[in-house]
């Protein structure tokens, strides 16, 4: 019977504990500046169907509360130092604050003291944002490789799990490396991805149909690489590129990866033909992508003549990095004919500027083309000047996007499908693992500052060591198994014919 | 006596294993830990789960942090063998006389864990000491309790299904679980003698190790006098050693000939993953440290070792943030968050990293700012030879030095001629160290020589001693003696010279 009462105060105790009501301080001393928190969410705005933006608060604090006003109340949220939001009440909180703001009042107790800081809005925008990114889990190595996967996340939640993952099917040394994960019109009945290696071949996903190809042939520089799905037709225009890596002995950008030769490619899903698009001698082409009408490629191109012929390309190359330097090209195409003509240069960032241009991606209206510049080469990820610029496609003015840029490496941008929404990788955290920072691009063209892809976890971050490599949007999840991608994955790849202009 | 007997093997054993284990083999288990990595927290904890056997490799890992100190690693293991040893003789019901048997699973555990040798930096096992004990406990747990529970059924039949039953899924899972954690490396091992016996290997270990912890006179101290051939790697340490400790100009002297290990099986060593991080960032090149201590975390699993290599080559190029991340990590280890907390201190400080033995240490050859693009190939031993034999008009007496040395090294004639040149005009006024005349003698005695001798003044000793050398090598030529040896005789008297490594070295394998 004792045992019994003991046992019933001890439940009582707990659930009170655990029911405690939340409250703010009354009496917290006012700080005359914003919080410190991570990651920074403060004034940021958001799509009104993300998912919670939970967050640390740093500091040196031995309790934190935040008290989230919208229109239709406040919730209070604290535990140590995170602050992590209900799911259900967050959506209640967005669904109030469309078009609005959610104001974040953070309240943090050092020593015996509470203190209040500045409030911070996170805006709400009207837009929604594509149900699902994907993006390559790699940790930032330079040439070995072990564990990659191809992941999706569900941006409206927390789900995420891997589309296809390089251990599923070798390892070691006959290991895959998988790369370049793409999308027909953010679908995914129409998506592509590649692996080299151990059971090497493209993995094309066309009309739900799982294949896999191998895009070399013996007219061609390589395989496919830098992949862009038409938007009308069955066809994917590819560069083709021999691509070699050599590394800073002081220099912080530490790795170069550089092309000693590439080309572009088009590719016929349904006729499974390769036919070549550009393949100039003293031009290195690369990062094709379409219009959102199908009848222009972009894509950037490198003038660069080898001329010492005693050593090996990838020796020149090595020696005269810093000159190659890539320029912003357009070229009008006839999808029912599948011609090409009027190759035109429309952004001299090399002779002008002195500058390299790569990794073009058009509006989903057309109407503005993003881009990112640095001092040269086309292998941004690792150049810490690398950053993120914005061409109009009307008039070809060029602006530099400083509301999504840091003093490290930004690449990779990319698309919402309603172009509202601007998904950058960046490496502003520690230079050194990339991260996705999303932004919104408003009516008017006004860039919104960006915030980085919520975690349930606000420590995720801090603790995960792989980079988000070339994130894109997906407005449906892949619904083909990674058990069903790693049986296609051991059959032996379908060969690409090549066929003639 | 024999009411005693079970205690008795029991005590043997243990005593055994103590010995095999910390007092014979402390740093071997040291590294395996260092090899391993345990973070606290959510992110590590679902990494590793996600994956099958993923709770017993969890808890592995945390127990493998205590081997930090070995002794009370082995004592944890011990501890879960003699479990082992007691619930067999419980489940099996073995009399006092037979209980030597229940010592069977014990003793191949103990095996297996020695067995490793040059593969702990190759195995892809985290947790390793640990993964296939707890796997044998878990098991005899399971059966334990299923004996337990069927201990009232009188069917022997019954109780005899359920048995095999138990071993068929224990046999069936073995081989359909390809990824668990006792399904190993499929290559063929043989190294348990690598780890009792190889000196090289016990050597290599404890020269990293106090390396690693700016320990220099260790490292000399390590490399053995007479008789034994050390390992290329043991060679790169020790002149490492001689490096920061001012006297790299005895490099020859001290034993310069090294070999690549033969591990008898199908294991190729490379010199990047058992040291580059370390060796790089002792000759100053940080971004390859770091690029190397990625590599092999990226290709073998993350470690204690390649995050505080990577703490430091952050620190030392300033990335506070990125090195405050894996300062992080380390921090929410038991063991290295010391170490962690030390190291956050330069962060914050940079008083305290300026002043730090590091600092002080590899400054001199941090001087060199010309940036490269280049690549080893994976070959960090040949890299650096290159490197400092071609680095011209070094601007600090170490890196002087160490041009000097490394051209030598590299048998690279004509980089040490403009390398001597430029040390004897910078030096006017000095003798000309001993292994520096050695270098210049022979050169400018070769035909086509980059050197005239006229110019200098060498110690009469060396002149002599070369001649010396020459006289007596001619001597054996003629006499139709075959290199090796010739080698061998000269050795006594010339061993220690430039001359003998120059002539007779010719085995450079770089790996």
């Amino acid at each position: 019977m004792k045992l019994k009462n003991t046992l019933s105060i001890a439940v009582m105790a707990a659930l009170l504990v655990a029911c405690r009501h939340l409250d703010v301080p009354s009496d917290a001393q006012m700080e005359s500046r914003l919080p410190k928190i991570y990651p920074d969410y403060t004034e940021v705005t958001v799509p009104a169907n993300i998912c919670p933006l939970n967050f640390a608060v740093l500091e040196d604090e031995s309790e934190t509360v935040a008290r989230l006003t919208f229109p239709g109340g406040a919730y209070i949220y604290g535990k140590n130092q995170k602050i992590l939001i209900d799911e259900m009440e967050w959506k209640e909180m967005l669904n109030s604050a469309k078009g609005k703001e959610i104001k974040v009042e953070v309240f943090a107790k050092i020593g015996d003291t509470w203190k209040a800081y500045q409030p911070f809005n996170i805006y709400v925008a009207e837009d929604s944002i594509d149900e699902y990114i994907s993006y390559r889990a790699i940790q930032p190595s330079y040439v070995a490789y072990e564990k990659l996967s191809i992941n999706q996340r569900n941006l409206t939640n927390f789900d995420e799990r891997e589309i296809y993952n390089n251990m599923s099917v070798s390892s070691e040394k006959v290991g895959q490396c998988i790369n370049c994960h793409s999308y027909k019109n953010f679908k995914t009945d129409n998506m592509l991805f590649h692996m080299r290696q151990g059971y090497g071949g493209t993995m094309i996903v066309s009309n739900g149909e799982l294949k896999k190809v191998d895009l070399k042939t013996d007219e061609t520089l390589s395989a496919g690489v830098y992949p862009s799905w038409h938007p009308t037709k069955n066809f994917i225009a590819f560069s083709t590129n021999k691509t070699g890596q050599s590394f800073h002995t002081k220099n912080l950008n530490k790795i170069e990866v550089q092309d000693t030769e590439s080309d572009l490619i088009l590719y016929d899903v349904d006729k499974n033909e390769v036919s070549i698009i550009s393949e100039l001698d003293e031009e290195l082409e690369v990062f094709p992508t379409w219009s959102p009408d199908g009848k222009k490629l972009y894509f950037c191109s490198a003038h660069f003549e080898y001329y010492n012929d005693s050593i090996e390309k990838s020796a020149e190359m090595i020696q005269r990095y810093k000159e190659v330097k890539y320029n912003l090209y357009s070229v009008d195409f006839d999808p029912d004919t599948k011609e090409f003509s009027n190759v035109e240069m429309i952004y001299d960032a090399a002779d002008s500027l002195g500058q390299s241009v790569t990794l073009p991606r058009v509006s989903p209206d057309g109407k503005f083309l993003l881009f990112v510049q640095a001092e040269y080469g086309c292998f941004h990820v690792w150049h810490a000047d690398a950053d993120i610029y914005m061409m109009d496609l009307n008039t070809l003015k060029v602006q530099k996007m400083d509301a999504l840029n840091s003093e490290r490496s930004e690449s990779y941008p990319t698309w919402s499908s309603n172009g509202r929404w601007i998904m950058v990788d960046s490496r502003r955290d520690d230079g050194n693992y990339t991260r996705p920072y999303i932004a919104y691009f408003d009516k008017k063209g006004k860039v919104h500052k960006p915030f980085m892809l919520p975690q349930k976890d606000p420590y995720f971050y801090t603790f995960y060591l792989r980079s988000f490599n070339r994130p894109e949007f997906m407005i449906e999840p892949v619904n083909i198994t990674p058990q069903q991608f790693a049986a296609k994955a051991k059959e032996d790849a379908i060969p690409a014919k090549y066929a003639d202009r | 006596m024999k009411k005693y007997l079970r205690h008795i093997y029991l005590f043997a054993f243990i005593t055994v294993a103590y010995i095999l284990l910390p007092v014979m083999n402390a740093d071997y288990l040291y590294t395996i830990q260092e090899n391993n990595v345990f973070i606290s927290g959510h992110t590590f904890m679902m990494d590793i789960i996600q994956h099958e056997g993923g709770w017993i490799t969890w808890v592995a890992c945390y127990l493998t942090q205590f081997f930090y100190y070995p002794w009370l690693g082995s004592t944890i293991l011990i501890a879960m063998w003699v479990v082992i040893y007691w619930a067999t003789i419980k489940m099996l019901n073995i009399s006092n006389k037979w209980s030597f048997l229940a010592l069977i699973l014990p003793l191949l555990l103990l095996y297996h864990l020695l067995d490793y040798g040059y593969w702990i930096y190759y195995a892809k096992l985290p947790g390793l000491p640990f993964r296939l004990t707890i796997i044998v406990l878990n098991y005899m747990l399971i059966t334990w309790g299923v004996l337990f529970m069927t201990r009232k059924i009188r069917n022997w039949q019954i109780r005899g299904l359920v048995g095999i039953s138990i071993l068929g899924i224990i046999i069936i899972s073995f081989w359909l679980w390809p990824t668990s954690p006792w399904h190993f490396n499929d290559k063929h091992r043989n190294s348990i003698t690598t780890t009792l016996t190889d000196k090289n290997f016990k050597h290599e270990l404890r020269m990293y190790r106090a390396l690693d912890e700016f320990r220099f006179e260790d490292v000399l101290n390590e490399m053995p006098t007479k008789g034994q051939v050390p390992t290329n790697l043991m060679v790169l340490y020790k002149n490492i050693a001689l490096m920061h400790t001012g006297q790299m100009d005895r490099m020859f002297e001290t034993g310069n000939c090294g070999i690549k290990p033969d591990t008898g099986d199908s294991l190729k060593i490379r010199t990047s993953l058992l040291g580059a991080p370390i060796i790089y960032y002792m000759f100053g090149h940080i971004n390859y440290s770091y690029r190397w201590a990625m590599e092999n975390s990226v290709q073998y699993g993350l470690s204690f070792r390649s995050l505080k290599m990577m703490v430091r080559c952050a620190i030392f190029n300033q990335e506070f943030e990125v090195a405050a991340k894996y300062i992080s990590l380390l921090k929410s280890s038991t063991f290295h968050r010391q170490w962690a907390i030390e190291h956050e201190a330069w962060m914050m400080n940079s008083t305290t990293f300026f002043q730090s033995k590091e600092y002080q240490t590899l400054s001199p050859l941090l001087s060199e700012n010309t940036n490269l693009l280049d690549g080893d190939d994976g070959l960090c031993e040949q890299y650096l030879l290159e490197y400092f034999s071609d680095l011209n008009h070094p601007t600090t007496p170490l890196l002087e030095n160490v041009t000097m040395c490394m051209s030598l090294w590299a048998k690279d004639y004509y980089a040490f001629c403009i390398h001597f040149y430029d040390y004897v005009n910078n030096h006017p006024n000095s003798p000309i160290p001993i292994l520096y005349q050695e270098g210049a003698i022979l050169l400018g005695n070769a035909e086509e020589s980059p050197i005239t001798l006229d110019q200098f003044r060498f110690d009469d000793i060396v002149t002599n001693k070369y001649n010396g050398f020459i006289q007596d090598y001619n001597q054996l030529l003629q006499q139709g003696i075959g290199e090796k040896e010739m080698a061998s005789r000269l050795k006594p008297l010339y061993g220690n010279t430039y001359w003998w490594y120059y002539y007779f070295y010719n085995d450079f394998n770089i790996y």
